[in-house]
């Protein structure tokens, strides 16, 4: 990746200094050539269909424009002053229920995942016996496919399924059982077992991390008197810090990308989930490629990746001292 | 060593892409590689006679029956042991990424020969250039009137004269009832489906009825977590003497008094307790199974239902269920519109991008004959698009009961955005679904008159793009 041959390079080099950075080419040639065909299978399956996608955005292609494809007459912006300006294009319909209910869950689930998954990573981190099988046994529900977990949480959540008979028959919450895959609750039926699914991931990235956090910086801490709560603050979270910053983007863009679980739980994806069930990608996916609207969808989806852009903008300002430290 | 520990993170990274990349479903299949049925194999390897030329036709196909490639071509066997020069591949395409393949197919030309089109889809792949007019041709299978015409009316764009498709077969929806639980209360189920009247006290009568010592629920009908949304709720719309769009299909009347009075009536079943609530949450097959479960005394289904009650439970139907033994189809009860069904149904198309294109009409000429009609419907369970097959005395009693149903079958408009205008009905008839369930405000004509005019709303726009 990018942060890792960055980090190759003497922190303090000058950089502006060409006769210097021909010399640094000259010597890294080895490292260079290894990184071809990487960017030449990055080009072919990530550049060009990007750019496709931005081609697209500027054509007014729907079904009737489809067979010439690329060809499709040439709109300039109104795809975008469409979406932006007009409330009845297709695209917007219901947009503002699926950006609400994103951010719902992206900011739940990435909040959740990693808390889960520390927690879980420090419990495991221990010596006791019996530990390897319990790390395997907690990797379960990340290998299975994202798409059984829609179809099983969607069995669960039925009024009358197992989900309700915990909380209502065994543990008496509410007085009547909920509908979970209908109305409000909705958000909660596809938030949970996103987590559920996503923090084994985040166990294994964490617990590589408190392993590279040597013994003797504890030990030290402890004859010094500190306890748990103080060793985990003032260790535990800084030492990982680099690992956090890297998977707390990931995790963003993850979720906010996320459309398996969603799509799957309702209906075969063919389903709608509600007001309160609708993701971004399964709106959009919807609403565009639904509506035989690719010009507009491709729109869409270039605003949403500019957003994600400038999250990752702000993401590296936070995080930039961290991960250039060496 | 934090090194490591972000270098290990970004491999993980990378592996779990990888892993989440590969969720594509692409159940295509060869026959003529996986030699599956004896038949099938034997009819994919025919050579080629000294006569005539040979050519391999490529058949892309829906999975309508259990083994879907070997049974289409047990279908074609015999025409093949009579052109022993002609050579087909069946590929199965499920119906979820069917729709990208066939447009994908049709944008660039390279398709198969003869292509299965769900009727509501030929006008749209017709308007995109994808399949060949067939309107000179059409006398060779008998002419329009041989089909059944609510069938016939999807071979066309609405107020063109062209044909693009030959009908292939069609399913329409009726009532599944529990005989045994109708007697049980004493319910004549020669006047029950009558009409709405009849109907609704035909339910309130066997509603909570104890059989097994279980209650049953009246009726079971899926809310919005289903992919038949829009057919379930338009037969309502029709009996009540509503319609989707107007006769030029340049408005939208759906929403129009009488269409909400129909659907006030179908969601008006449920919210007055005659069915169970939680089966607002499941899906077309979970009601199905309920209904086989006994939970259920009425259902609407299409024929299907009738060969998987009729299908041993090791072949993965519900012949073991009580309720397989104790069945009957109804027709859908009049409206004060008269009774009206949904019927749908598949079409042959010879694609456009076809070198073959005799030899494909050849193949689709035989498979609407009334020979393979027959065989298909038997092999299928659905019913032959002609009218002389589906008023043969031949049928059992059930296919009898759809076969009735089709005489007011009715499609919708055969307009090129009729996909884009199912997606966004669906989207609002779910939330109907939800204002029924008590989760989306309360339910009265005033709040479903809203959602429905939302939903007329992006209708009309996209009719009018």
């Amino acid at each position: 990746m990018g942060l890792h041959t960055e980090n190759k390079l003497p922190a303090n080099a000058p950089s502006g200094k060409r006769g210097l950075w021909r010399k640094r080419v000259k010597d890294n040639k080895f490292a260079y050539m290894l990184m071809v065909p990487t960017i030449i299978f990055m080009m072919l399956v990530h550049l060009l269909p990007m750019l496709q996608g931005i081609w697209m955005s500027f054509l007014k292609l729907n079904q009737f424009t489809l067979v010439k494809y690329l060809k499709a007459p040439f709109v300039g912006m109104d795809n975008y002053i469409g979406l932006l300006f007009n409330s009845d294009n297709p695209v917007r319909q219901g947009l503002n229920f699926a950006i609400r209910n994103t951010a719902i869950y992206a900011v739940i689930v990435t909040i959740g995942v990693m808390i889960m998954g520390l927690m879980m990573a420090m419990l495991l981190n221990r010596d006791f016996p019996g530990r390897g099988i319990a790390r395997t046994a907690m990797l379960l529900p990340w290998v299975i496919p994202s798409y059984v977990v829609g179809v099983l949480w969607g069995f669960m959540w039925q009024q009358n399924g197992i989900i309700n008979y915990f909380l209502v028959d065994v543990l008496h919450l509410f007085n009547d059982k909920p509908f979970w895959l209908l109305g409000p609750n909705t958000i909660w039926a596809i938030i949970i077992p996103t987590i559920w699914r996503g923090w084994p991931f985040l166990m294994v990235i964490f617990l590589a991390g408190l392993q590279t956090i040597p013994e003797d910086i504890y030990e030290a801490a402890t004859i010094d008197g500190a306890n748990k709560l103080r060793q985990f603050w003032n260790i535990t979270l800084p030492m990982l810090k680099p690992v956090i910053a890297v998977q707390l983007l990931f995790q963003i863009i993850n979720n906010v990308y996320s459309y398996n679980i969603v799509s799957t739980m309702f209906g075969n994806g063919a389903g709608y989930p509600g007001e309160w069930g609708d993701l971004l990608m399964t709106a959009l996916t919807r609403q565009s490629f639904g509506y035989w609207a690719f010009g507009s969808g491709s729109a869409a989806s270039m605003m949403l990746m500019f957003v994600m852009l400038m999250v990752v903008g702000v993401w590296y300002r936070v995080f930039r001292s961290e991960l250039n430290a060496q | 060593m934090k090194k490591t520990a972000v270098s290990i993170s970004a491999l993980l990274m990378a592996f779990s892409l990888a892993v989440s990349g590969c969720g594509g479903n692409n159940n295509s299949s060869n026959s003529s590689n996986n030699g599956g049925e004896q038949k099938g194999s034997n009819a994919t390897t025919a050579t080629a006679a000294p006569s005539t030329k040979p050519v391999t036709l490529n058949a892309w196909v829906m999975p309508n029956s259990p083994k879907p490639d070997a049974d289409f071509l047990q279908t074609l066997d015999p025409y093949l042991k009579e052109h022993p020069n002609v050579t087909v591949k069946v590929t199965v395409l499920d119906w979820g990424s069917a729709w990208t393949k066939i447009t994908t197919a049709a944008t660039s030309g390279e398709g198969p020969d003869i292509l299965q089109l769900g009727s509501t889809w030929v006008p749209a792949i017709a308007s995109m250039g994808g399949i060949d007019k067939v309107t000179d041709k059409v006398a060779d299978v008998g002419g329009a009137e041989a089909f059944l015409p609510a069938i016939w009316n999807t071979t066309s764009i609405a107020g063109d004269s062209e044909v693009y498709g030959i009908p292939w077969f069609v399913d329409a929806r009726a009532i599944y009832y529990r005989t045994d639980v109708f007697k049980q209360a004493g319910v004549n189920t020669e006047t029950a489906f009558k009409d709405w009247d009849s109907f609704k006290s035909a339910l309130e009568a066997v509603n909570g009825q104890t059989v097994d010592g279980k209650k049953i629920a009246a009726l079971g009908l899926p809310g919005k977590n289903d992919w038949n949304v829009v057919h379930n709720i338009f037969p309502w719309i029709w009996a009540a003497g509503g319609d989707v769009l107007s006769e030029d299909n340049k408005n939208v009347v759906f929403n129009e008094e009488k269409g909400l009075e129909g659907v006030m009536f179908y969601t008006g079943l449920a919210n007055e307790g005659l069915v169970e609530k939680s089966s607002l949450e499941k899906n077309s097959s979970q009601i199905e199974s309920d209904f086989g479960d006994g939970k259920s005394a009425v259902i609407i289904s299409g024929p299907w239902l009738a060969k998987n009650f009729a299908t041993p439970k090791a072949n993965g139907g519900m012949d073991d269920k009580k309720a397989a033994k104790n069945f009957a189809v109804a027709p859908l009860p009049a409206g004060p519109g008269g009774q009206a069904t949904f019927v749908g149904g598949s079409e042959l198309t010879v694609f456009s991008g076809s070198k073959n294109k005799e030899a494909t009409w050849e193949v689709i000429k035989y498979l609407t004959s009334d020979e393979a009609q027959k065989a298909y419907a038997q092999v299928s369970g659905q019913l032959p698009a002609k009218l002389s097959l589906l008023e043969s005395p031949d049928l059992d009693a059930n296919m009898k009961a759809f076969s009735e149903a089709t005489k007011y079958g009715r499609t919708y408009p055969a307009i090129p955005q009729w996909g884009p205008t199912e997606t966004a009905l669906q989207k609002h008839f779910a939330n109907v679904w939800d204002i029924v369930a008590g989760v989306k405000g309360k339910y009265s004509k005033e709040s479903i008159k809203e959602e429905l005019d939302s939903a007329a709303s992006e209708v009309k726009a996209i009719i009018n793009q």
